[in-house]
């Protein structure tokens, strides 16, 4: 640091780096792996080998093959299915949180995240030990008198990853929810409850309205991770339980056709945009209207 | 302006890190096996005799290794096991080497069966080795003995209607076409024609819907055995599944059925994207010794090339007609 000439050379061209950098991650790993994805979707397979000729066949094949389609519409059907579930467990759940005072709201926080920590597949293998037969939700139920014998209902099919992934989302959800209810400032609460409100009235007519911005983003954030997961419909899904993501990942193994899993990927990626979309529009139109 | 520092400071330790890991990887044999193949302890063995260390990746399906070595062109692998039915498809794909067997003093000490390479279905083309045998097994039916009275002989047992929902059936397209072949009565079943490979079809969806799920590996289907109610698996991995199921206490049996058990050999190769092939060829060596191959019947049940034991598979030959070719 001795001549004050070469600083702002130095400086800039360190900015310069650092803007290359900047623009040069999400291009080299996230644009260019999508273009090559997509690239890849009009490719086929011949034999075991992928054959680079272009063409529009793997779409043709998406929307005409009478299975594609029907799996496709029941997975978006079950992954919206689990967004709502979801939601509808972690807003009482976050909004207990916020209630609570100083320490205590942040240690509990901390541990609803905790199961965030370990590894997904041993919990789809310890969820699904406790959907088992002989496991200990049927245990439990049948312990209690509310069932009469344990019953096949919970594990290996529909049900099964339903219930799977909105356990393994749930944290999900709760944390923007959280965020949005702890941002809403006490004073609106306490104005609302001087001009006579209920607290039934606050809460549909200011607490509701200002977290939606943190329900959608906490729906689309399951949304997009229970459509984009094959292991868990693949581990207690059973025969019953199919799942586009269980058709994808079959495309990238037992089946070998990269294209065609690619071109599958493609539509997926589709609606998980959309998804993503409709979720941040939703929450920032609210968000400006405060 | 200490943002910046920072960021690129960050940017260079994370670059170095990278550099550094990636060279000591470069030095380590990347091992592409089945679980039971390449045990923690013979890693260990291996790398304080030689001096190579070893990165292990398992695999529960053929498929996989198909999508593994095929998806690199074999550039991610130096050595990896497969068996002597698939060999042959990884050959015309130009994606293993020829084993040079003078280089495995262990090979010279094999069982007499194994010992002339060109004997063996599948290993050798045009005159070169590709394949080392070193351990085989049959895919029999594995049955709770206090649920499926009497014992089952054949593996139609699979379709009763008694056992809907009790069946675990393996994640694979290929050996559930050809055991189910076997169980039409085909006689050949690895050369369908396409209106059996049709009927193969029809039957296996019927399968479907006794089928209470899917697993890949040994692990798994013990621990859908342990949650749920089952009578039947479709064992994959033979006297392995037996042994571990015995293990904790299941009341289980194993039968080769009578229309024809699948049985597989499986080899150890070299890819052709190997880095290091007097390392990869050490690694052969080693798992071929006494001392592994005997232990490595002991835990898996499996027979081995080196030492006779008294498995069942040891009697079923897996160069009979239909008893071959495939895991």
């Amino acid at each position: 640091m001795s001549g004050t000439g070469t600083i702002p050379l130095a400086e800039r061209r360190w900015s310069l780096l650092v803007t290359v950098l900047a623009f040069a991650l999400p291009v080299v790993f996230v644009l260019v792996p999508l273009a090559i994805f997509l690239g890849y979707s009009f490719f086929s397979v011949d034999q075991g080998t992928i054959v680079h000729t272009l063409s529009l066949g793997n779409y043709v094949r998406f929307f005409t093959d009478p299975i594609f389609l029907p799996v496709f519409w029941n997975t978006i059907v079950l992954c919206l299915s689990v967004a709502a579930i979801c939601i509808l467990l972690a807003y009482p759940a976050a909004y207990f949180l916020t209630t609570l005072k100083g320490r205590w709201r942040y240690a509990l926080l901390m541990l609803l995240l905790v199961p965030l920590l370990m590894s997904y597949v041993i919990k789809i293998y310890a969820i699904r030990s406790i959907l088992g037969l002989n496991g200990f939700l049927n245990k439990a139920l049948v312990g209690l008198g509310i069932l009469q014998e344990p019953s096949t209902l919970f594990v290996f099919n529909m049900n099964a990853i339903l219930l799977t992934l909105t356990l393994l989302l749930i944290p999900f959800a709760i944390l923007p929810i959280f965020l949005s209810l702890e941002r809403i400032p006490q004073v609106l609460l306490r104005a609302s409850d001087d001009l006579g409100a209920s607290g039934l009235q606050t809460f549909l007519r200011i607490t509701l309205p200002l977290s939606l911005p943190g329900v959608a983003s906490a729906a689309s954030f399951v949304f997009v991770l229970a459509i984009g997961d094959f292991l868990t419909p693949q581990m207690v899904g059973g025969i019953s339980g199919f799942t586009f993501g269980r058709i994808l990942y079959s495309q990238f193994g037992t089946a070998y056709n990269w294209p065609f899993g690619a071109a599958l990927s493609v539509a997926l990626a589709v609606v998980v945009i959309a998804a993503i979309l409709v979720g941040e529009r939703f929450g920032r139109n609210r968000g400006t209207a405060i | 302006m200490g943002l910046k520092k920072l960021f690129l400071r960050m940017a260079a330790i994370g670059l170095g890190i990278g550099l550094m890991t990636s060279a000591a990887l470069a030095a380590n044999l990347r091992v592409l096996a089945w679980d039971g193949y390449a045990d923690p302890d013979w890693v260990k063995d291996f790398t304080a005799a030689t001096g190579v260390g070893v990165d292990v990746v398992f695999i529960g399906s053929d498929d996989e290794i198909w999508a593994k070595i095929k998806g690199s062109e074999g550039q991610d692998f130096d050595v990896f096991a497969v068996n002597t039915a698939q060999l042959q498809r990884y050959i015309k794909a130009d994606l293993v080497s020829p084993i040079d067997v003078t280089k495995l003093a262990n090979q010279k000490e094999v069982l007499p069966r194994f010992r002339d390479l060109t004997a063996v279905s599948g290993v050798t083309k045009d005159g070169k080795v590709y394949g080392i045998p070193f351990c085989f097994d049959s895919i029999g039916l594995i049955y709770d003995t206090d649920k499926v009275k009497p014992a089952p002989t054949s593996m139609s047992v699979l379709w009763d209607p008694a056992y809907k929902g009790k069946v675990l059936a393996y994640d694979n397209g290929e050996h559930n076409f050809s055991f189910t072949a076997l169980t039409l009565g085909y006689k050949d079943p690895f050369n369908l024609n396409e209106e059996q490979i049709a009927a193969v079809k029809a039957k296996l969806v019927e399968l479907k819907r006794n089928v209470l799920s899917f697993y890949t590996t040994a692990d798994e289907a013990q621990q859908i055995y342990q949650n749920n109610d089952v009578a039947l698996i479709w064992a994959n991995y033979g006297q392995q599944q037996v042994k571990a199921l015995q293990k904790i206490g299941a009341h289980v049996a194993y039968v080769n059925p009578s229309e024809g058990a699948l049985a597989w050999l499986d080899n150890w190769v070299i890819s052709k994207g190997v880095r290091d092939n007097a390392a990869a060829e050490k690694w052969i060596d080693f798992m071929l010794s006494k001392k592994v191959s005997g232990e490595l019947s002991e835990r898996t049940g499996f027979g081995n090339t080196m030492t006779e034991t008294g498995s069942a598979a040891a009697t079923t030959s897996w160069s009979g007609s239909t008893m071959s070719r495939t895991r």
